[in-house]
């Protein structure tokens, strides 16, 4: 009797374990099965697993959105998946390659040439067809962004243009009118050389400049001195080119004779300096205003002044995109054709401070609601994106262009030798591709 | 001849010439009451150990060899080109000087500091209990909140830190700013969080030394000096191995810090092996290159363990 008890003991472990081991399998089967509910009946409920970053301040604006959606639509429920960019990039590549992917997710749109030419993200060119996205009320930037190779693969999710932002009172201080920030490149190092001061330990920036994890600056400054990091048809690089270097000469000139800015910095350091009004200027996109307005900062936007090179800033877009193995392809440009409609994106602006990602709305009295997703509107024209269409473009960043910019404000190497090295480098990145 | 049967009975030996190979193998293939509890207790941590800890580590040699962007399918062979490849990138062995450089900033100084505070809590002042606690708060803490709140206080325009060194007359480089002290600070920083773990495994060690041992060198008219060097750190010589290993360890592994604190930066001066590892990995999706430097740092932690013990001399006889 008491052997047997013990027995039956050991086997209540056993079974237990096994259970254990069980639930766990079929947890792990459960959640790469379930989305394989045939989808094609209109009637039926319809759930779509949308992935992305947007864990910043403007989080409740998108999930907002997805909620309006989901009224909209009573039989299509959204599942969103928020975390940080860097852990969804690491794993959304290898999620889409073993067929466990969302059915829409978010990234950068420089990442949609890499992900288009792996064949992990379905083309939307249907969706453009059937007018469910008009590109003639696109900006024109942003049109060739969304495409790779002729095809389109990605709906803008939001539309972003950088501004210089700048501190009134640091003006009014430096003498200089806070209602009239400086327009021209001339007017703009004067104005950053009064307001550049160093007494003892006390520093005061003139214009802070990120150069790396940031949004992009250097660019822009390289633009507005006529030159470019990439030529137009994507396949040499202007790096070592003559107005490339004047630009970069100039710029870096001023941050390491004359102290504008600290080098090295990152884009959360810059912000930090100019929300602690240690810093006059910064160029950055309208995520920042409402965290400066909330700081009592008193402060405008302004275009960033035109240089040689015409006006010019950058553009930035965050583009909705289909997942290949997605089995409610309807529902998916659904979504994307609703965030992209007039009312959605009137929302999205106001509540967000980013300018809509269409042009037929800059003149709604519902825009004015929030002054700076105006403001940001009217620099779209010249918008530009920055590494846009290239496969390598996060490689061309990180391992090329900003280590140049870097060295350079370290001191490690003159302007030319180091532009020469860098454009060596990136043409044979380029013709690997 | 029924040897080698499966299910043959415990006890029950078949005769003849063969009886003691038998036995043997019987008694390999059934295991006791005892045995098999273990195996069956074991299982369940095995099993996910060997799914998610073996094999991958096993794949991973596998994919050193092969080209595989994480963003598709089909994995290349590559023979030995990924190595090669490692051979030549400056930026590897960038990141090698660099780890060696943390290594050798980190592991002497913090078990010397952390060895020095042992013997002072091991004193037994009043309060040693307060303070051990104090000093072992910053192990329990994250490393990515520790990192942002340091970075916080080095920033050399906001920062509190460099706001009353400058009250106090001295001026505080731009420290993650810049590419000479950028290391520096991450190797204080690091230093400033384990040595309470250290210290813990020390003290440990130093409760376990026999007080005759002291009482008799003092007998023999042994000065404090001697008694530290000739009884102390020799009889820790086991405690101290283990704490040089499993430091330079992990600081051959460094990567939280680094990437909370400076991200590789400025201009890859903080930029680690295994920093550079997750760059090319995940960042740039090249895995089976990722691979293959992964590799390459398990081979160089691997020998420098076997250094280690041979240098203490950690044999049977010990």
């Amino acid at each position: 009797m008491v052997k047997s008890a013990r027995k039956s003991g050991k086997w209540w472990a056993v079974v237990l374990i096994l259970a254990f081991l069980a639930t766990a399998f079929l947890a792990a089967c459960g959640k790469s099965g379930g989305s394989g509910s045939d989808g094609s009946n209109a009637g039926q409920q319809i759930t779509l697993t949308f992935w992305n970053g947007f864990t910043g301040p403007d989080r409740p604006a998108y999930e907002a959105m997805v909620d309006e959606f989901m009224k909209a639509h009573p039989n299509i429920k959204v599942s969103m998946d928020i975390q940080p960019w860097d852990t969804l990039l690491a794993k959304l590549p290898s999620s889409l390659v073993s067929g466990n992917g969302p059915d829409i997710a978010a990234f950068n749109s420089n990442l949609i040439p890499q992900y288009a030419k792996a064949g992990n993200i379905l083309p939307l060119d249907e969706l453009y067809s059937s007018k469910g996205i008009d590109t003639s009320v696109l900006p024109e930037s942003l049109v060739k962004q969304m495409q790779y190779d002729g095809k389109f693969y990605g709906a803008p999710a939001n539309f972003a243009t950088l501004m210089m932002y700048y501190n009134k009172d640091l003006f009014a201080a430096a003498g200089l009118d806070p209602e009239k920030p400086p327009a021209t490149w001339d007017e703009w190092t004067e104005a950053i050389l009064k307001l550049t001061k160093k007494d003892g330990g006390e520093n005061q920036y003139g214009f802070v400049i990120a150069d790396h994890a940031t949004i992009p600056n250097w660019p822009i400054l390289i633009w507005g001195g006529g030159g470019d990091i990439v030529s137009e048809d994507r396949k040499s690089s202007l790096l070592a080119d003559p107005k490339t270097i004047e630009a970069v000469r100039k710029w870096s000139d001023l941050v390491i004779h004359h102290g504008i800015s600290p080098v090295n910095l990152t884009g959360a350091e810059a912000d930090k300096l100019f929300q602690t009004g240690k810093a006059a200027m910064e160029i950055t996109g309208p995520w920042m205003t409402p965290g400066f307005t909330e700081a009592g900062l008193h402060y405008d936007v302004a275009p960033i002044p035109v240089g040689p090179g015409g006006p010019v800033t950058l553009a930035d877009s965050v583009a909705l995109v289909a997942g290949k193995d997605t089995k409610h392809k309807e529902a998916v440009f659904e979504f994307m054709k609703f965030w992209n409609s007039k009312e959605a994106q009137i929302k999205l602006s106001v509540q967000s401070g980013f300018p809509p990602a269409r042009t037929d709305l800059a003149d709604d009295p519902e825009l004015a609601k929030n002054a700076f997703a105006a403001k940001f509107a009217t620099v779209a024209a010249d918008a530009r994106f920055y590494l846009g269409g290239l496969e390598k473009a996060n490689q061309i960043d990180t391992d090329i262009f900003i280590p140049a910019i870097q060295a350079i404000l370290n001191g490690q190497g003159s302007v030319e030798d180091v532009l020469q090295d860098a454009d060596r480098k990136l043409n044979e990145l380029l013709k690997g591709n | 001849m029924d040897y080698g049967r499966p299910g043959l009975p415990r006890g029950a030996r078949p005769e003849g010439g063969s009886a003691v190979m038998t036995s043997l193998r019987t008694r390999k293939f059934t295991p006791n009451r005892q045995t098999k509890a273990a195996i069956l207790f074991l299982f369940p941590s095995a099993l996910v150990l060997v799914l998610f800890v073996f094999w991958p580590i096993v794949n991973s040699l596998w994919l050193s060899f092969h080209h595989w962007n994480l963003m598709e399918a089909d994995r290349g062979f590559a023979g030995f080109a990924n190595y090669q490849e490692l051979m030549r990138d400056e930026r590897f062995w960038n990141s090698v000087v660099n780890t060696v450089y943390y290594t050798l900033g980190t592991v002497p100084v913090c078990i010397a500091l952390s060895l020095g505070l042992a013997l002072i809590c091991n004193v037994g002042l009043k309060g040693t209990a307060f303070f051990k606690s104090v000093y072992f708060l910053p192990v329990i803490t994250s490393f990515a909140m520790i990192s942002i709140i340091w970075g916080f206080l080095m920033d050399p325009d906001i920062g509190l830190l460099s706001y009353y060194m400058k009250r106090l007359g001295f001026h505080m480089p731009d420290m993650l700013r810049s590419t000479k002290w950028a290391m520096p600070a991450v190797i204080f920083v690091a230093i400033w969080k384990n040595i309470g773990f250290n210290m813990v495994i020390l003290l440990a060690g130093l409760k376990a030394i026999p007080v005759s041992l002291y009482e008799a060198a003092r007998l023999d008219g042994a000065g404090p000096f001697q008694r530290f060097a000739h009884i102390t750190l020799a009889s820790l010589r086991h405690t101290l191995l283990f704490v040089v290993i499993i430091s330079v360890i992990s600081s051959f592994q460094v990567f939280d810090q680094v990437y909370v604190m400076t991200r590789g930066g400025p201009l890859h001066s903080t930029e680690t092996i295994v920093y550079y590892i997750y760059h090319q990995g995940l960042e740039l999706l090249n895995m089976g290159y990722a691979s293959s430097m992964a590799w390459l740092l398990f081979l160089v932690i691997f020998v420098i363990t076997i250094v280690q013990l041979r240098i203490f001399r950690f044999d049977q006889t010990d």
